[in-house]
């Protein structure tokens, strides 16, 4: 584990519409972590990070990347490397999986390094490769989801935020998802998740937060969450 | 006759096409009708006059101008009148409102500063004709039928073919994931509005060549509207075909029944497909977004 926070989110309040969605979090992720945020519906977790992302605006709290506040605007966020696959994927279904892909390069003018990176993607998700042409709504679940890893990828990006990566997917699925994600934190990239999916994806975190009503209310690593008597019970849907 | 009565009808429909693709471009990636895109047209027509009566250009610079004018025009047109409501997720139909506010400041402009007056273009083609077949077709109808099918291929292929054409395809599905890609999005959306002011520069002059240029002339988006509608709004193939299909329609009806029932009929298609066919005839199916 490196030892500077990479992610810093410091008092964050985020109001979604008259809502107040987020009551002054803080959150740090160190550089090659993967960080899993756990809560239950509506604790927050998605307005979280659509506001890392830059969609929903910031009231007040500030958000660092290296040190550095995030700009305001999606796409000056995503050139600085951090990328959002967020729930249910949101894949453009009226173009083909080709143009999914080359979408998420369309900052990167390197031609060679967009064609290698979309080899990676086929090295590790051989059956998009088959699926160049088709319509990306024609997609499976979880040929969706592949897609949609992919697509954040192609964008390079040093960290990647995933919101319910295994919502709606087959157990099988949901595994190998989870392989893929330990794979591309051993690449380098720092991941911060919010899954429902709590015990499943806290045994790849190296730590973990537990969200409740706009706070954060526990940090601690995943072993001692998962341990934890309390946390299971409530959050884990352990006994 | 009828020959000369389907070509006529092709010009008129290429001029609809036109302006439906305009129509078509910024309903598909705002949804919602842009009421201003008939005043575009009216000032393309005028830049295309002043540049031919004034600076003396022929047809290919009077072109050229009107289209680069009336771009930059749908440009500002966004910049300072719907791009503030976006921010704020205005719902579509302030949008709308907005637009038509527009129409009507720019008409009274015109109309406060260059006056009411009908302006004709000089004759670019002196009522020349071609001959096919035994008939005789104005050179006018054929060039105007030429030029709006290439420049629609052209934006077809831009479309399909180019990362901005990709990126325009990817926000009418999902604007917000789109900038998630790392797409500028005000910057997109000022380049489908340069689009479609391009579009009207060259319908505005085509309809300025054909008939006069006056400052109500872009009431005509009517029609357009209904090409678009006809064809299904968002679509652009059908933009094409909705528009062809109306001026052919429309002439038809003009030449052997009357040109006074003409609009009646136009009008009535409307409301009609809209009951039969409220998707147009090659609307976007609805796709599910959950």
């Amino acid at each position: 584990m490196s030892s500077r926070d990479y992610l810093e989110i410091r008092g964050l309040h985020v109001y979604y519409g008259n809502i107040h969605a987020l009551h002054g979090v803080d959150l740090s992720v160190r550089k090659g972590e993967i960080v899993s945020v756990v809560g239950i519906n509506g604790a927050g977790k998605s307005t979280l990070m659509w506001t890392i992302a830059g969609v929903l605006p910031i009231k007040s709290g500030q958000i660092l990347l290296d040190g550095r506040a995030l700009p305001s605007r999606p796409h000056e966020i995503v050139a600085l490397g951090v990328s959002l696959v967020p729930e249910r994927r949101r894949l453009f279904s009226a173009l083909t999986v080709m143009e999914n892909l080359v979408m998420c390069a369309i900052l990167r003018r390197d031609k060679d390094g967009i064609a290698s990176d979309m080899e990676r993607c086929f090295d590790l998700y051989p059956v998009l490769k088959e699926r160049l042409l088709q319509r990306s709504g024609t997609l499976s679940g979880g040929e969706q989801q592949m897609l949609a890893i992919s697509r954040a990828l192609m964008s390079r990006p040093s960290v990647l935020l995933l919101d319910e990566p295994s919502l709606g997917l087959a157990p099988l699925i949901v595994e190998s998802l989870f392989d893929t994600i330990v794979k591309i934190r051993d690449e380098g990239v720092t991941v911060l998740m919010v899954e429902q999916n709590a015990l499943q994806s806290l045994e790849i975190s190296d730590r973990g937060y537990i969200m409740q009503t706009g706070e954060m209310i526990i940090n601690a690593s995943s072993q001692e969450l998962v341990e934890n008597p309390a946390v299971r019970k409530a959050y884990l849907g352990g006994d | 006759m009828l020959l000369q009565t389907l070509v006529t009808g092709l010009s008129i429909g290429g001029i609809y096409s036109l302006m439906a693709v305009g129509y078509s471009l910024i309903a598909s990636i705002l949804s919602f009708s842009n009421f201003a895109h008939g005043a575009v047209i009216m000032l393309g027509a005028y830049i295309g006059l002043a540049l031919a009566t004034k600076l003396n250009l022929g047809l290919g610079l009077v072109l050229t101008g009107g289209v680069i004018g009336a771009g930059f025009i749908a440009v500002f047109n966004e910049r300072i009148a719907y791009a503030a409501l976006r921010h704020r997720n205005a719902p579509p139909l302030y949008l709308m409102i907005s637009a038509m506010g527009c129409s009507m400041f720019l008409e009274n402009m015109v109309y406060a500063t260059i006056g009411s007056r009908l302006y004709g273009f000089p004759e670019f083609f002196k009522r020349q004709v071609v001959h096919v077949w035994g008939s005789s077709l104005s050179l006018l109808d054929v060039s105007a039928f030429v030029v709006s099918m290439a420049a629609i291929l052209a934006l077809h292929i831009f479309i399909m073919r180019t990362r901005t054409g990709i990126a325009i395809r990817a926000g009418v599905g999902d604007m917000t994931m789109c900038s998630l890609m790392g797409v500028n999005t005000d910057r997109l959306i000022s380049i489908v509005f340069f689009l479609a002011g391009a579009f009207a520069g060259v319908a505005g002059i085509f309809l300025g060549v054909k008939y006069l240029v006056y400052p109500t002339m872009g009431w005509v988006t009517n029609k357009a509207y209904i090409a678009a509608v006809i064809g299904g709004l968002g679509s652009l193939p059908g933009a094409l075909i909705g528009g062809l299909i109306l001026g052919v329609v429309e002439t038809l009806v003009s030449t052997y029944v009357s040109s006074v029932v003409r609009d009646i009929f136009s009008f009535s298609m409307l409301i009609a497909l809209l009951i039969c066919l409220p998707n147009g005839l090659m609307g976007r199916e609805t796709e599910e977004k959950v």
